[in-house]
C-alpha cells in the first residue's frame, strides 16, 4: 500500500513534468508565411486589442484572397505572388499590456512557432521589449501603432515602424495653433497669439505619456508658447479631481492630454464637473479616439480635438478607404479607427515587404524592407506612402507618414463624429473655436 | 565549516523526501538536454526565480510567521541597481549584484526597525504600503528612468557575456539560476537549524514566551527580514539581466509581492520544500492555463478564474498548503 | 485663496466617499478579524449593478441602489457560507491570500461577463450635474450624494452597533466569539450578517459612484488599497475611526491643491515643477506608515 502511493506520487510528478515538454516545433506546411502578432487582447486595453486584431485580420483576408474591385496590389492575387502564392497566417498572442510578458511571447513566437516576422504591439513599452527580442534573434518586426519617438532611435536593424510618431503629431498641434493665429483654419478668423498663449498639459506617466509631456514642453518653447503647468498622473487613478484643479489653477487657454482609455473618460468627466474653461482641449489619440470615449461621453465632447491617423471622414477623400471601411464595418459593426487602420496598414506593409523580398529569409526581408516604397494610393490611411529611413537618427521610421487632427462635432444624425481640422487643405468642416465650455 | 556541515545535512527528512528531492534535482540539472520548447524553458526559469523568491520569503514569512506582502520593493532595488550600473557605467552583474543586495538590506534595516513594531494586519498592510511608497518614488526618479523604466539593449553586448550576464540562449540563464537555486536551498537548510531559525520558530509559536526566554524578538525579526531581502534582491538583479526591461509598475508591483507570498504559502510556508513545491505547481499551471485558454475569443479571463478557484480551494481547505496535504497523508498512515 | 477652499472642500468630500467605500471593510473586520482583498471587487459589482439596472430598465441609476444593496447583501452572505467560513479556520496569511483568490475570481468573472470596456452611465439625476458654490468651489452632484450617503450610512451603522440587539450581538461576537457562542448568540449567523451588511454597503457605494466614475473590471484594486489604509489608519474595527481616517486620506489626496495654493501665493516658480500629483497616493501610504509607527493600533483602534 505504502509503496503504491509512493509510486503514484512519483508517477503524477512525472506526468506533470511531461506537460512541460510540448512538441518542439510544428512542421511548417508549405506555402504558409507565419506572422506573429502580439496585441493586448485582454487586460485594460482589450477593447483596443480587439480593433487591432480585426484590422490585421482584414488585411490578411484581403492579402489571401482576390478582391478585384479594390485598388490595392495585395488584393489582386491570392497570397504572396513572389512566394508562389503563399498564404499569410497570423498567430495572435496576448501581452495584456505587460512588457515582460511581451518579451516572453516574442521569444516563444520566434523559437517555438518559428514565425517569419512579427507585427505589434500597441503599447510603446511592450513594443520596446518585443523589438529588443526580435533584434537579438534577427527576426524582422514591423510596428504599426506604437508612437513613442524613442523606439526608432535605438539603432535597431530589424525593426520598422509605419506610423508617424508623437513628435510629428505634437508638431501638428502647434502648427494648428499657429494656423489659428494666422487665420488659416477653416471657419475661424485670425486671433491674436495672446489668446492661446498659455498651455497646460496632463499626461499619463509611463513610457508614452511621459515622452509626450517632454515633447510638448520642448515644442512649446520652440513655437514660443508658454507651458504654464505640466503634470504626470497615474492612469490607474481612483480620482483625477486634484489633477484637474491643478490644471485649472494655471488658467490655461489650451489643455493638452495624453491619456489611455478609462483615464481619458474620467479626465473629461472631471473637467466637465469642474466647469473648466479652456479654449482648446486636445488629446493625443489613444483614449480620446476610442469608440468608448465617444459612446460614453456623448455631447460633452463636442469641440474636443484629438490627433489621429485615420477617421471616418477620410473616406470622403479616399475611395479605397471607403471600400475597406465598408468591409471592416461588415466584419465588426464599427467604422475603422486609428488603431484598426494602422494595424491594417502594418500588415499590408508586411505583405508588400514579403512580395518584394520573394523569400522568407530574414536577410532578404531586411533588404526588401529597407528599400521598399509603397505609394500612398495603396493605403487606407492618408499618408503619401511608406518608405523607411535607413540612415540618420531614426532608423526604420516611415518618413512618408502624416497625422490628422480631428474635432468632435455633432453630425447630421445627431451623433458625435470626428471632422478633420488639420491639415488645413483637407479639413472637412469649420473648426469650433473657442470651446463652448462645459 | 560547521555551518557547511549543517547546510548539507538533510538527514532529518524521511528517505522518501530525499529520494524525490534528489530526482527532482537531477531532473533540473538535466532538463536542458531534453527536447523542450522555449516556452517550457521560460517557464522553468520563472519557476526557479519564484522558488528563490519563495525561499527568501519563507525565512521571515514561513519560519517567522510574519505576513510580509511587500517583497517587490526589494526586487526593484536589486533590479534597478544592476540595470543602472550596467547601463551607466558598464559594471558587470557580479559586482552590481552584491551592491544591490547591500542597498536592499540597508533599506530593509531602515524600514524594518519601525515596521516590526507593528503586528498582525497592521504589519501586513504596512509592508504593502512601504513597497508602494518606494514604487511611487522610483516612478518620478529621473536617474532610474522614472516611470519609463530602464532597458538593457542585448545586442550591444557579445553573447554569451558571462560577466554582464547577457545571453541570447536561455540555457545559460537557466544554469546560473540553478546554481543560485542550490546555494539558496543549502542556505535555507542551514538557516532553519541555526540559532536565529530556532528563535524565529519560537517567536512564531508565542511571541511573549520567546521574549521571556530572553530572545530579542524585535532584532531577530529585523535580521531575518534582511536575509529574506537579500534573497529577493539577488533574484531582482538576475531579473534585470534576464528580462532586460524593468519598470517600477512591473517590477515593484503589488501583484508581484502577493504572488511571492502566495506561491510560498500554497506550497507550504515554514517548510523547506514548500516554496519550491508551490512555485513548481502554480507557475506552470498559470503559464499553461494562459497558453491553453488565454487568447481564446469569448472566454477572456477564464484561465485566471480557474487559477483563482485553485487558490481559494487550497487556502480554505488546507491552509498549510500542498506540503500540509503531504504531511497529513503521512500522519494518517503512521496511525 | 480659491484654490485652498476648493481643495479643502473637495478633499473632505472625497474623504467621505472613500469612508463610505471602506465602511463595509471595517464592519467585516470588526466582527471577525479578516481583511478582505476582494472588497474593491464588491464595489465594482455594485457599479455594474447600478449601470445595468439603469440601462436595462431605463430608470435613473439611483433607483438601482436597493437592487445593488440586495445583490451585495446576497453576495456577501454567499461568500461567507460558501468560502469565508472555511477560511476562518486557517492562519491570517491563508485568509489574506484566500480573499486575494476571491478577488481574482470576481474580477475575472466580471471580465468574462462584461468585457474590459469602460462603461459610463449616460442619464440620471446626478449625471453631469455640479453645483457652483462660488469662491471657486464646484461640487459634482455625484460626490455630494455619495458624501451624504456616507454620513447617513455611518450614523446608521453606529446606531446599529451601539443601540440595537443585533448590534450588541455583533459587538459581542467581535469581542469574544467563543464567549458569545456560550451566551447563545448564533455567531455563524452574526458573521454572515456582517458579510452581508459589509457587502451591501460597498455595493451601494458602487451604485452611487457609477454616476460619475467609469467602470471596468479592474477598478477595484486601487480602491481596495485605499480602503485598507483607511481602515487600518482608523484602527481596525472602529466605525468612527474609519470615518475620520477617510477624511484624513481625502485631504491628503488633495495635497497637490494645497501645493498649488502656496505656489501661486508666493509666486514660487520652482514649486510649479514639483510633480506633486505623482506623489498623491504615496503620501497616503507615508501618512499611514508614520501614524502607525507612532500609534501601532491606529487612530481609534482597540483590536489588533
Amino acid at each position: 500500500m505504502k509503496s503504491m502511493i509512493r509510486i503514484n506520487v512519483i508517477f503524477l510528478c512525472l506526468l506533470m513534468l511531461a506537460g512541460l515538454f510540448g512538441p518542439t516545433s510544428a512542421v511548417a506546411a508549405d506555402k504558409v508565411i507565419k506572422i506573429g502578432v502580439i496585441y493586448p487582447l485582454t487586460g485594460g486595453a482589450a477593447a483596443a486589442g480587439r480593433e487591432l486584431r480585426a484590422g490585421a485580420e482584414l488585411a490578411a483576408e484581403i492579402a489571401n484572397g482576390v478582391f478585384a474591385d479594390l485598388p490595392m496590389s495585395m488584393a489582386k492575387n491570392e497570397g504572396v505572388k513572389s512566394l508562389g502564392g503563399a498564404r499569410i497566417e497570423l498567430i495572435f498572442k496576448d501581452h495584456e499590456g505587460n512588457p515582460t510578458l511581451g518579451a516572453d511571447l516574442a521569444k516563444k513566437l520566434i523559437l517555438d512557432d518559428k514565425v517569419d516576422g512579427i507585427l505589434g504591439s500597441y503599447h510603446s513599452s511592450v513594443t520596446k521589449t518585443v523589438s529588443a527580442v526580435a533584434e537579438q534573434y534577427g527576426v524582422p518586426m514591423i510596428n504599426g501603432s506604437s508612437t513613442s519617438p524613442a523606439l526608432t532611435k535605438r539603432g535597431l536593424k530589424w525593426f520598422w515602424r509605419t506610423t508617424p510618431h508623437d513628435r510629428w503629431f505634437t508638431k501638428d498641434l502647434f502648427e494648428l495653433l499657429v494656423g489659428l493665429t494666422e487665420g488659416k483654419v477653416q471657419g475661424v478668423k485670425a486671433i491674436s497669439k495672446e489668446e492661446i498663449m498659455n498651455l497646460a498639459s496632463a499626461c499619463e506617466k509611463t513610457e508614452w505619456g511621459s515622452h509626450v509631456s517632454g515633447l510638448i514642453d520642448a515644442l512649446a518653447k520652440e513655437y514660443g508658447f508658454k507651458l504654464k503647468k505640466s503634470l504626470l498622473y497615474a492612469a490607474k487613478s481612483t480620482d483625477l479631481s486634484s489633477e484637474v484643479r491643478s490644471l485649472k489653477a494655471a488658467k490655461p487657454d489650451v489643455m493638452l492630454f495624453a491619456s489611455y482609455a478609462s483615464d481619458a473618460i474620467l479626465m473629461v468627466k472631471t473637467l466637465q464637473a469642474q466647469k473648466s474653461q479652456a479654449k482648446i482641449i486636445w488629446g493625443q489619440d489613444a483614449g480620446f479616439e476610442k469608440p468608448e470615449f465617444r459612446d460614453t461621453l456623448g455631447d460633452a465632447i463636442e469641440g474636443i480635438l484629438t490627433r489621429t491617423v485615420f477617421l471616418p471622414k477620410v473616406v470622403e477623400i479616399k475611395k479605397l478607404a471607403g471600400q475597406v471601411n465598408a468591409m471592416y464595418k461588415a466584419k465588426t459593426g464599427n467604422d475603422l479607427g486609428g488603431a484598426s487602420a494602422r494595424a491594417f496598414t502594418g500588415l499590408q506593409t508586411w505583405v508588400h515587404v514579403l512580395e518584394e523580398a520573394g523569400s522568407t529569409k530574414p536577410a532578404d526581408i531586411q533588404k526588401a524592407a529597407n528599400s521598399i516604397k509603397i505609394s500612398g494610393d495603396e493605403l487606407v490611411v492618408p499618408w503619401s506612402g511608406i518608405q523607411f529611413s535607413t540612415s540618420g537618427e531614426e532608423i526604420g521610421q516611415n518618413v512618408l507618414g502624416s497625422g490628422l487632427i480631428g474635432q468632435y462635432q455633432k453630425q447630421a444624425d445627431g451623433t458625435m463624429g470626428l471632422e478633420i481640422v488639420y491639415p488645413f487643405d483637407v479639413s472637412s468642416a469649420d473648426m469650433i473655436f473657442p470651446l463652448a465650455g462645459f | 565549516m560547521e555551518a557547511l556541515k549543517h547546510a548539507i545535512d538533510f538527514s532529518d527528512f524521511p528517505r522518501v523526501d530525499l529520494f524525490v528531492a534528489g530526482s527532482v534535482a537531477l531532473f533540473l540539472v538535466l532538463f536542458p538536454f531534453f527536447p523542450h520548447s522555449s516556452f517550457a524553458m521560460a517557464t522553468m526559469i520563472q519557476f526557479l526565480m519564484f522558488s528563490l523568491y519563495g525561499m527568501g520569503w519563507n525565512t521571515i514569512g514561513g519560519y517567522g510567521g510574519q505576513v510580509d506582502l511587500g517583497k517587490a520593493q526589494y526586487v526593484g532595488i536589486g533590479a534597478f541597481t544592476t540595470a543602472v550600473m550596467l547601463i551607466r557605467w558598464d559594471i558587470p552583474f557580479w559586482i552590481s549584484m552584491p551592491i544591490g543586495m547591500l542597498l536592499a538590506v540597508t533599506w530593509s534595516f531602515i524600514i524594518g526597525y519601525p515596521l516590526f513594531r507593528l503586528t498582525g494586519h497592521y504589519f501586513a498592510i504596512a509592508t504593502i504600503a512601504t513597497s508602494l511608497i518606494l514604487k511611487d518614488l522610483f516612478e518620478v526618479w529621473e536617474f532610474v528612468g522614472a516611470a519609463r523604466g530602464l532597458e538593457i539593449l542585448p545586442f550591444k553586448y557579445q553573447s554569451p557575456d558571462f560577466l554582464r550576464l547577457i545571453f541570447k540562449e536561455d540555457v545559460y540563464y537557466y544554469y546560473i539560476l540553478l546554481g543560485f537555486f542550490f546555494i539558496g536551498l543549502l542556505y535555507v537548510n542551514w538557516f532553519r537549524k541555526s540559532r536565529l531559525g530556532f528563535y524565529l520558530r519560537s517567536i512564531k509559536d508565542n511571541e511573549d514566551v520567546a521574549r521571556s526566554l530572553g530572545i530579542n524578538v524585535h532584532w531577530a525579526k529585523i535580521k531575518t527580514y534582511a536575509i529574506a531581502t537579500a534573497f529577493v534582491s539577488l533574484v531582482g538583479s538576475f531579473h534585470a539581466c534576464y528580462i532586460k526591461n524593468i519598470e517600477p509598475e512591473d517590477t515593484m508591483s503589488l501583484d508581484l509581492s502577493i504572488l511571492i507570498a502566495l506561491m510560498a504559502m500554497l506550497g507550504g510556508a515554514g517548510s523547506l520544500w514548500g516554496p519550491i513545491i508551490g512555485a513548481g505547481i502554480l507557475l506552470p499551471l498559470k503559464s499553461y492555463l494562459k497558453e491553453w485558454f488565454g487568447a481564446k475569443a469569448g472566454l477572456v479571463g477564464i484561465d485566471l478564474i480557474i487559477y483563482a478557484l485553485i487558490i481559494m480551494l487550497i487556502s480554505a481547505f488546507e491552509p498549510r498548503g500542498i506540503w500540509g496535504i503531504i504531511e497529513k497523508i503521512r500522519q494518517r498512515r503512521r496511525r | 485663496m480659491d484654490i485652498l477652499f476648493s481643495s479643502i472642500i473637495a478633499g473632505l468630500l472625497f474623504g467621505m466617499v472613500l469612508a463610505l467605500v471602506s465602511l463595509g471593510l471595517t464592519i467585516i473586520f470588526g466582527v471577525m478579524d479578516i481583511v478582505n482583498f476582494a472588497h474593491g471587487e464588491f464595489l465594482m459589482i455594485g457599479m455594474y449593478t447600478g449601470l445595468l439596472t439603469s440601462q436595462v430598465t431605463g430608470m435613473d441609476p439611483l433607483l438601482g441602489l436597493p437592487v445593488a444593496a440586495a445583490i451585495g447583501f446576497g453576495l456577501g452572505v454567499l461568500c461567507y457560507y460558501g468560502f469565508i467560513r472555511y477560511l476562518l479556520r486557517g492562519p491570517m496569511l491563508a485568509q489574506l491570500l484566500g480573499t486575494f483568490g476571491l478577488m481574482l475570481f470576481l474580477r475575472n468573472s466580471a471580465l468574462l461577463v462584461f468585457g474590459s470596456e469602460d462603461r459610463v452611465v449616460h442619464h440620471g439625476v446626478l449625471v453631469g450635474k455640479s453645483f457652483d458654490l462660488g469662491m471657486g468651489v464646484i461640487i459634482p452632484a455625484t460626490k455630494l450624494a455619495a458624501a451624504g450617503l456616507s454620513v447617513a450610512a455611518f450614523l446608521a451603522t453606529w446606531l446599529l452597533m451601539n443601540r440595537s440587539r443585533i448590534g450588541k450581538a455583533l459587538t459581542a461576537t467581535s469581542l469574544d466569539a467563543q464567549g458569545a457562542r456560550y451566551m447563545g448568540i448564533p455567531t455563524e449567523k452574526m458573521n454572515a450578517l456582517a458579510w452581508g451588511v459589509g457587502g451591501g454597503t460597498v455595493t451601494i457605494a458602487g451604485a452611487v459612484l457609477v454616476n460619475f466614475w467609469p467602470v471596468n473590471p479592474f477598478v477595484g484594486l486601487l480602491f481596495t488599497m485605499i480602503a485598507f489604509t483607511i481602515v487600518a489608519l482608523g484602527g481596525f474595527g472602529s466605525v468612527p475611526g474609519a470615518f475620520f481616517a477617510g477624511l484624513v486620506v481625502g485631504l491628503i489626496t488633495e495635497i497637490p491643491g494645497f501645493w498649488d495654493f502656496f505656489t501661486y501665493t508666493f509666486d514660487a516658480d520652482w514649486m510649479l515643477n514639483v510633480p506633486m500629483t505623482s506623489f498623491k497616493y504615496m503620501m497616503v501610504y507615508v501618512t499611514y506608515f508614520v501614524i502607525m509607527v507612532i500609534r501601532p493600533r491606529g487612530l481609534f483602534g482597540w483590536k489588533h
